[in-house]
């Protein structure tokens, strides 16, 4: 792997699969992608712990460069161009994981500010978890519309292209999903 | 949260959607497109406002085409380095080209400051309004702008502030240049405070409604 050989080889190599993805081949790009997984995820592996993590940022990082892949000139090396996508998507996942955590003790703070027909006893501290399991009761479909769209923060683009759904059947999924959460979670408010 | 599907599935369903596309043109020729463009346009609304009738005598003065020539190639370089920035393989480096120009347009009209101060005393840097500066920087900006997203948003987003600022920064830039040309402002800082004052009002303003629209969201809101 530290053999400059190689390496030039292996980017060579990885700038004609892209080329020949950019001109439609399907199995060059399929290739391509399954040659960087092993690679993108030690790339995500120096900076994020969790493997869950380390996984999500992997996908961050293919479905950008898919986006992002008429920005690729087949003239110049690979790896720089990938190296920069890695980056800036293992950054902006370390920024959610900050943001995710500030909000999460701050929630934790004001769970006895919140207002409620119940009152704002420690009882509270459950309903996250009735919140999972109502999460986890719902249909397969509208379970992981709720998942990608408002856990993960994944856009409708990006949801539709990992689930195969059209944008208007998340749409419908995320909107049923939130009114039988609504009745299920007992809160007609909100 | 557990992954909701494996990376492998996410891998087969991109490359079953992997129609051909087509690399970008280059950067620069991009940035000669988007300036031609620019170019047509300002010089439209320069002709519809009418030169000011004393332009040569006014650009022949080098207090004032010093500055002007800056904000022009200002206006190029970050037209450039914007297009640039979208491009992953690009360096970081290419957000400072516009600043040197940038300062030396900020320093030459400062060193004119000075000279009507020096020449006519306190009057010299007497301030008066000219909303007619803001009005017509910031409504030259929003076509410039709009026609700068189309061809920009192409590229990738990796460097949403960046690629903002640079953009706005071009626009703007472009925008006082072509001002110069048919609005007679005589005394520096009357430039110097509504020529930048409205080009750094377009930059944060938007720059800031650019990066939304260049970057890629992530968070997540339950």
């Amino acid at each position: 792997m530290t053999d400059p050989v190689s390496r030039e080889g292996l980017d060579r190599r990885w700038a004609q699969l892209m080329a020949a993805g950019q001109s439609g081949d399907r199995g060059a790009y399929a290739a391509l992608l399954g040659e960087l997984l092993p690679y993108l995820r030690r790339f995500a592996g120096r900076q994020l712990r969790a493997p869950e993590e380390i996984e999500d940022a992997v996908q961050d990082i293919l479905l950008s460069l898919h986006q992002a892949r008429r920005t690729y000139d087949p003239t110049r090396p690979f790896r720089p161009w990938l190296a920069t996508i890695a980056r800036r998507r293992i950054a902006d996942r370390l920024q959610l994981l900050g943001r995710r955590s500030v909000r999460e003790s701050e929630l934790v703070l004001d769970d006895e500010t919140l207002w409620g027909e119940v009152p704002n006893t420690e009882e509270n501290v459950f309903r996250r978890r009735d919140v999972a399991a109502a999460v986890a009761s719902l249909p397969q479909g509208q379970r992981q519309a709720i998942e990608l769209l408002k856990v993960q923060g994944w856009s409708l683009k990006e949801a539709s292209t990992m689930t195969g759904m059209s944008t208007t059947a998340l749409k419908v999924a995320t909107h049923r999903a939130v009114k039988s959460l609504r009745k299920r979670l007992g809160g007609g408010h909100g | 949260m557990a992954d909701p599907r494996p990376t492998e599935d996410l891998i087969a369903r991109l490359a079953a959607e992997a129609v051909p596309v087509r690399p970008l043109a280059p950067p620069l020729l991009r940035s000669a497109i988007w300036l031609g463009a620019a170019l047509v346009l300002l010089a439209t609304i320069v002709l519809v406002m009418g030169p000011r009738p004393d332009l040569a005598d006014h650009l022949s003065r080098i207090d004032v085409l010093v500055p002007w020539l800056a904000s022009i190639t200002t206006g190029v370089l970050a037209t450039v380095a914007a297009f640039h920035l979208t491009l992953p393989d690009r360096g970081e480096a290419w957000r400072l080209v516009p600043l040197p120009t940038l300062a030396l347009w900020l320093l030459a009209l400062g060193a004119s400051c000075y000279s009507d101060w020096l020449r006519l005393g306190p009057d010299g840097l007497a301030l008066g309004t000219s909303f007619m500066c803001l009005a017509t920087i910031v409504l030259t900006s929003i076509p410039l702008s709009g026609l700068l997203y189309a061809m920009v948003r192409h590229g990738a987003s990796i460097r949403p502030w960046a690629t903002a600022l640079t953009g706005a920064l071009a626009v703007a830039s472009l925008a006082s240049a072509a001002l110069d040309l048919f609005h007679g402002l005589s005394a520096a800082v009357m430039v110097l405070v509504w020529h930048l004052g409205s080009v750094a009002l377009v930059v944060l303003v938007f720059g800031a409604i650019g990066r939304h629209r260049f970057a890629r969201p992530v968070a997540a809101h339950v």
